[in-house]
């Protein structure tokens, strides 16, 4: 027995927004439960309530509407996002992020919306859904916002989302043509084990802007300031990229690694995908 | 039912299937690997009440009338089972890959299985059984195809380990 709750299935957004607004304890949302069951395991997490969100269709979305914006529902596990074809071709960086999450049977419960939400430091999906200039709609009984997910996170699992909110789904915004877009992730044991560091990056060869992000190097993750490519070499927008990294990381010494370690490998691993999405064919 | 019990409880303590193992409890080993609607999970992290109108194999589905399937005939002849505990989650996460895969190459066996860890045979033999299985299953017609047993035929020839090297 994992715990002592109460299991809601809600199937409409109105019945989740009301068991949420509701005082009846403590609730949790449930989505794939990777993190959150394994929280209630660990005592770390003690919820009355367990909403869980899998039966609200309109949370099950992930299309791309004739505009070009991606929604990617609440429910959607990594592996549907993985496995969808115009999203491999169009966002190969969302994909390659996702892909380095975990292992193939927690990728069929895990969703790319409870990584954001969990706010990890080390969360995989933050740095693309940053550098691609994401928003997360934030709905409740009360209305529905859209919060930039470079708004999203305020500190090591903290975000601003409140109680009664339901983080229902991410857009990404419509690509700029021939955009290219790539993650890498350094890590001690594939499959098994966080993010040591991690960085992604968008280049959009048509208006020559090239958006940072990097995961495990501080509180939260970060989104760093575009970084106009114009005419310079490709050697100066790596030696660009890596001083605007290593001005905005505060990393700390954990099980993983040592903040030294993270302040040396992570402007290889900026080096290796600046120079991957700058080259012609796009993506590392 | 209690909201609290896990898939992986109720198949071993209320249905009495203990053919799926719990190791780590928190979807690290995969030792608790079962099919959700086809789609390999570890049931440790699956609430039994989340499982509710779901389809949900276990590898107790594998053999018919006593006969193993020719995934675990392959595991077998590979000498791809030691100590057996996290066997059926390998055969679980194995089916679960053949299904969507019938002819994987190696590196898609590997991702497939990476959430299954086994602390005995240094994986070459597991990596080997998956191949020989997919190959199985893809020369045979009539009883070998697919998931059918296979009567006890052996899949490789006499002296014959299948594991070879990587492809």
């Amino acid at each position: 027995m994992l715990g002592r709750f109460d299991y809601q299935r809600p199937s409409t957004l109105l019945e989740a927004g009301r068991l949420l607004a509701g005082n009846d304890g403590p609730t949790a949302i449930l989505a794939g439960g990777t993190d959150l069951l394994v929280d209630i395991r660990g005592r770390r997490n003690d919820p009355r309530i367990l909403v869980d969100i899998k039966r609200i269709d309109a949370l099950r979305r992930l299309d791309v509407d004739p505009a070009g914006e991606l929604t990617i529902g609440a429910a959607v596990p990594l592996n549907e996002i993985i496995e969808r074809a115009a999203i491999r071709r169009t966002y190969p960086g969302l994909v390659q992020a996702a892909e380095s999450i975990a292992t193939y049977q927690l990728r069929n419960r895990a969703t790319a919306v409870g990584n954001l939400c969990n706010a990890s430091p080390a969360a995989d999906m933050a740095p693309i859904l940053l550098a691609l200039g994401a928003c997360l709609v934030a709905w409740s009984c009360r209305g529905e916002r859209t919060i930039p997910v470079s708004s999203l996170f305020v500190g090591v699992k903290k975000t601003c989302l409140a109680p009664d909110e339901i983080a229902a789904e991410l857009r990404v915004p419509a690509p700029e043509p021939g955009l290219r877009s790539g993650f890498l992730k350094q890590q001690r044991l594939r499959g098994h084990d966080l993010a040591v560091s991690s960085v992604a990056a968008t280049y959009a060869p048509s208006t020559g802007v090239l958006r940072l992000a990097v995961g495990s190097c501080a509180p939260t993750p970060l989104l760093l300031e575009p970084i106009e490519v114009g005419r310079s070499s490709r050697a100066a927008v790596e030696e660009k990229a890596v001083r605007a990294v290593q001005a905005a990381m505060r990393p700390i010494s954990d099980t993983r690694a040592s903040a030294d370690y993270r302040r040396a490998v992570l402007p290889v691993l900026v080096r290796r995908l600046v120079a991957a999405v700058l080259a012609e064919g796009g993506a590392p | 039912m209690p909201s609290g019990l896990t898939l992986l409880e109720f198949l071993r303590e209320r249905l009495y299937l203990t053919g799926t193992k719990e190791g780590c409890g928190i979807g690290e080993c995969g030792a608790c690997t079962v099919l959700l609607d086809g789609k390999p999970v570890t049931a440790c992290l699956v609430l039994a009440v989340e499982a509710d109108g779901c389809s949900v194999e276990t590898v107790e589905g594998e053999a018919t009338d006593g006969q193993l399937s020719v995934l675990q005939r392959a595991f077998v002849e590979t000498g791809a089972v030691q100590c057996g505990f996290c066997t059926p989650g390998m055969i679980m996460s194995a089916r679960g890959l053949l299904r969507r895969n019938p002819n994987p190459s190696d590196d898609e066996i590997v991702e497939a299985m990476a959430g299954n860890l086994c602390r005995c045979t240094g994986y070459e033999a597991i990596l080997a059984a998956v191949r020989l299985a997919a190959v199985a299953a893809q020369r045979a017609s009539g009883p070998l195809t697919g998931e059918a047993a296979t009567d006890g035929r052996r899949l490789l020839p006499p002296g014959s380990s299948g594991k070879g090297g990587r492809r």
